[in-house]
């Protein structure tokens, strides 16, 4: 049913909330990717025969993650009244003794990490779930959770992502709603400009300062597309963002269609993502049904619907040019610019491109206002940033901080150190564009200034930890191995430079390196740096030179030996 | 009033000033730098740059430096347009430091090249320090740099899509669809023109033309009725004429130029001595 007026969208609140607070117990179990890789399907699986068998009145529903990817499977349960008790490191052997736990009342304390009493969804609604089960530690004294500031993962792993009226229950799409019915179009762009809001994609663009430039050129059609095509080694935030939230990225391309004036919109996102396509698409579906997408959106008079469109398995497609060249059928490509896509985009028409976080971020900004926004975050570097903290990490998982906290924060305050408490060496941060970062440096808040000064970048925020017994040799080699089989080979600096950075690293860490190869090697990445057309090959160099700045010796080492 | 207003040339296209090396020169408004600078002979190094073709920026060669605002910013020239008060200079100790870089890898990726090999001395690089290609079968000889003129003329003038790109990365080729013959070839040899390595092989014995470097793609050529030599492809000469309204005569359409130039001249000649029967006899 259509949502047209204000009494029609609190009513599809009250049956959302319903099902997120039913009279009988609700079992989740976390099936993003991470969940359903480690048994979390299978779980899920057992789980629902095992209560149609047994007749139990328990309500069983699927969510995405809540971001500790080392403790999946996750299993939820919410007796009513009572706290959301997180259940960690399930087993398929576990589910009868789950079921039997909750069928009596109670939850299998044993597989206890944490208890929820109430969860602010930021959206104007927090949902209190009760109290008692008091021996079960509150999620806040979890290290891991405890030093974070969920702003983007706000519903992960609590909510149905395939259930709008979940979505709905905990404020969802009131942001747009508020917009579309109380707002001007400008006051929104407005809104997003002040909030400093920079895109997450990497290069940290002003987004709204993009969408003024999109709006204000003159067309007869613009397009705005999100760029889901994630593609670092190591990065996967954008990929439980739509796999556990798909609304909210939905949430936000209406919000800038809407103060941008564009009618279509685009998700580039890339086919290695199944699930998260298969998501988005019964999210979209959803949408469409319940009028929040297509003509007359909540009828307030403005028209938008996104499509999806898939790539192919190029990295190089997450480039702008090369992503528009991608969807229009051609080789994914990039093309030197300008023309911008702002100038010409898709289909030679201006288009606004925004990665997925970017999109997110919008609705808490319409929803909770600007200086709300601001007051997380540093100066010129607002809001949250979600990483995906993987390696030699004691705690994998999705971690979001507010910009401006620093690598030590992230990698042993959260993280908690190396893995199986060996020592930390360095971290990696943006993928194969970023830099290493030596543990001397862990000092250095993660902004988009501060990366860039020590030769790294934020990139889409992958944070890759590496302990004492890796060789950054080897790291350098691995990342310009990747690089060099993403160049699409337009230009020369990238496709044969770094086909010749791999060869001179192949040689070195062969031990058949002399000091001259270092030489070589420093002066052909300075050249690939400054003369390569797009940012693939601009920034491909980067783990090679920070780690020929800063663990030299392990080259000199190789070189002499 | 303004001097576009006494000269009258107010609505015609905007001649501006760029200075290139601290030179200034005229040019219009949005037109390519790396055009300006060949019009009035200011060198920059350039492989994949044809006026008439869409901007690249592949080869990475034709990089100058843009000041503004007391820095010098590097960006290739080919895609730079041309705006008032441009001021680019063509040589930094950067830009020289780079492009010896680009010719050595240049070396390495077309060793065989004699273009490459002299436009690398020319700016004092003789040998490279990276490992050459010696691939024995490539059919574009070791001499392909990708700059993509080929594919392009192939393309955007031709209307062809004969060749493209093929694979990715370092393992990009120019190559017909599986590196067979492509029955769409009209043998032009456009791209062997545009070829700045002159890399693309073609061989016309007998009545046909080879595009050896395009999977030995066989194009039959047109024999000329009056002196018997075989001077176009076929294929090529019936798209021509299909597109020239009127048509052309019976009577030349099958002429090789030599002959119809030949034909043409002894019409002229019969017409201006009086003979207005039109010589049709006499071919």
């Amino acid at each position: 049913m259509k949502i047209k007026s204000y009494a029609g969208f609190i009513n599809r609140q009250c049956v959302g909330l319903q099902k997120l607070k039913p009279d009988i117990p609700r079992i989740t179990v976390g099936l993003a990717t991470c969940g359903a890789a480690v048994g979390g399907t299978v779980i899920f699986e057992r789980l629902k025969r095992s209560i149609e068998e047994q007749g139990l009145d328990i309500s069983l529903i699927p969510t995405g993650c809540i971001g500790y990817c080392r403790e999946e499977p996750i299993v939820t349960i919410t007796h009513p009244g009572k706290p959301l008790v997180l259940l960690h490191r399930v087993c398929e052997d576990d589910t009868d003794e789950i079921l039997r736990a909750v069928a009596s009342g109670s939850v299998p304390f044993d597989k206890a990490l944490c208890r929820i009493e109430a969860w602010d969804h930021l959206m104007g609604c927090t949902v209190k779930y009760g109290t008692g089960f008091d021996q079960i530690p509150l999620y806040d004294e979890i290290p891991f959770f405890g030093r974070q500031h969920k702003v983007i993962l706000r519903d992960a792993g609590l909510i149905n992502p395939e259930d709008v009226d979940e979505f709905l229950a905990v404020g969802g799409y009131s942001a747009a709603y508020l917009a579309l019915t109380e707002m001007r179009p400008n006051q929104v762009l407005d809104e997003v400009e002040r909030s400093g809001l920079r895109g997450r994609g990497g290069a940290g663009f002003p987004a709204g300062l993009k969408w003024r430039i999109t709006k204000e050129k003159k067309s007869d059609k613009k397009y705005i597309i999100c760029n889901a095509d994630e593609g670092d080694p190591g990065a996967y935030m954008n990929r439980n963002e739509m796999e556990s939230d798909p609304h909210m990225l939905i949430e936000g391309m209406i919000l800038g269609a809407y103060a941008i004036g564009v009618e279509e919109g685009l998700i580039y996102i890339r086919a290695e993502y199944p699930l998260a396509i298969k998501r988005l698409t019964c999210a979209l579906e959803q949408a469409r049904k319940s009028g929040i997408l297509g003509t007359n959106i909540f009828g307030s008079g403005f028209s938008f619907d996104i499509q999806i469109a898939t790539g192919a398995g190029a990295f190089v497609c997450g480039e702008s040019t090369a992503l528009i060249a991608s969807i229009e059928g051609r080789t994914g490509r990039p093309h030197p610019r300008p023309p911008r896509l702002t100038d010409a985009g898709l289909w030679g028409k201006p288009t606004d491109l925004n990665n997925v976080e970017t999109w997110c971020n919008v609705p808490v900004i319409i929803k909770n206002g600007v200086d709300w926004y601001t007051e997380i975050g540093a100066e010129n570097n607002t809001g949250t940033k979600v990483f995906s903290l993987v390696g030699d990490v004691e705690r994998v998982g999705l971690v979001e901080v507010p910009l401006g906290t620093s690598i030590n924060t992230i990698v042993f305050d959260v993280g908690n150190g190396g893995a199986e408490g060996k020592p930390v060496k360095a971290v990696q941060t943006g993928g194969p564009s970023g830099g290493c970062i030596p543990v001397r440096l862990f000092d250095t808040t993660v902004d988009f200034e501060s990366l860039n000064a020590i030769g790294s970048i934020m990139g889409s925020g992958g944070i890759v930890v590496m302990d004492e017994d890796t060789n950054m040799v080897d790291i350098a080699r691995y990342f310009i191995s990747f690089a060099t089989g993403e160049s699409c080979g337009k230009c020369i600096p990238c496709r044969e430079g770094l086909k010749h950075t791999l060869l001179l690293l192949n040689r070195i860490l062969a031990g058949k390196g002399t000091e001259t190869d270092l030489v070589t090697l420093q002066d052909l990445s300075e050249t690939i740096v400054a003369t390569s057309l797009c940012g693939l090959g601009q920034t491909a160099p980067n783990p090679v030179l920070t780690t020929l700045a800063y663990f030299r010796e392990e080259y000199d080492a190789l070189v002499k030996s | 009033m303004t001097d576009e207003e006494v000269c009258g040339t107010k609505g015609a296209l905007n001649q501006v000033t760029v200075t290139i090396n601290g030179r200034e020169y005229s040019a219009e408004e949005g037109e390519i730098l790396l055009g300006v600078a060949i019009r009035e002979n200011v060198e920059i190094p350039h492989l994949c740059y044809e006026a008439s073709l869409s901007p690249s920026g592949a080869c990475r060669l034709c990089m100058v430096g843009v000041r503004k605002k007391g820095k010098t910013e590097m960006t290739t020239s080919c895609t730079l347009r041309v705006t008032e008060g441009l001021d680019v200079v063509t040589e930094t100790p950067e830009i020289l430091r780079h492009r010896k870089m680009l010719l050595e890898l240049y070396l390495a990726e077309a060793p065989k090249s004699e273009v490459i090999k002299s436009l690398a001395a020319r700016y004092g690089v003789t040998k490279t320090r990276f490992f050459k290609k010696a691939e024995p079968a490539d059919p574009l000889g070791n001499k392909c740099v990708l700059c993509g003129l080929c594919v392009r003329v192939c393309n955007e003038i031709m209307g062809g899509g004969v060749i493209s790109f093929v694979n990715r990365g370092p393992y990009t080729v120019v190559a017909t669809p599986f590196f067979g013959e492509n029955p769409i070839c009209l043998g032009c040899g456009a791209c062997a023109q545009v070829c700045p390595t002159h890399a693309i092989e073609i061989e016309n014995p007998g009545d046909e033309r080879i595009m050896t470097s395009w999977g030995k793609t066989r194009v039959k050529l047109r024999q000329c009725p009056v002196c018997g030599k075989y001077y176009a492809p076929d294929i090529l000469a019936e798209t021509i004429y299909a597109k020239i309204t009127p048509p052309l005569s019976q009577q030349i359409q099958d002429m090789c130029p030599d002959c119809r130039r030949k034909y043409l001249a002894k019409q002229e000649v019969l017409v201006k001595s009086g003979d207005f029967s039109g010589g049709n006899n006499h071919v």
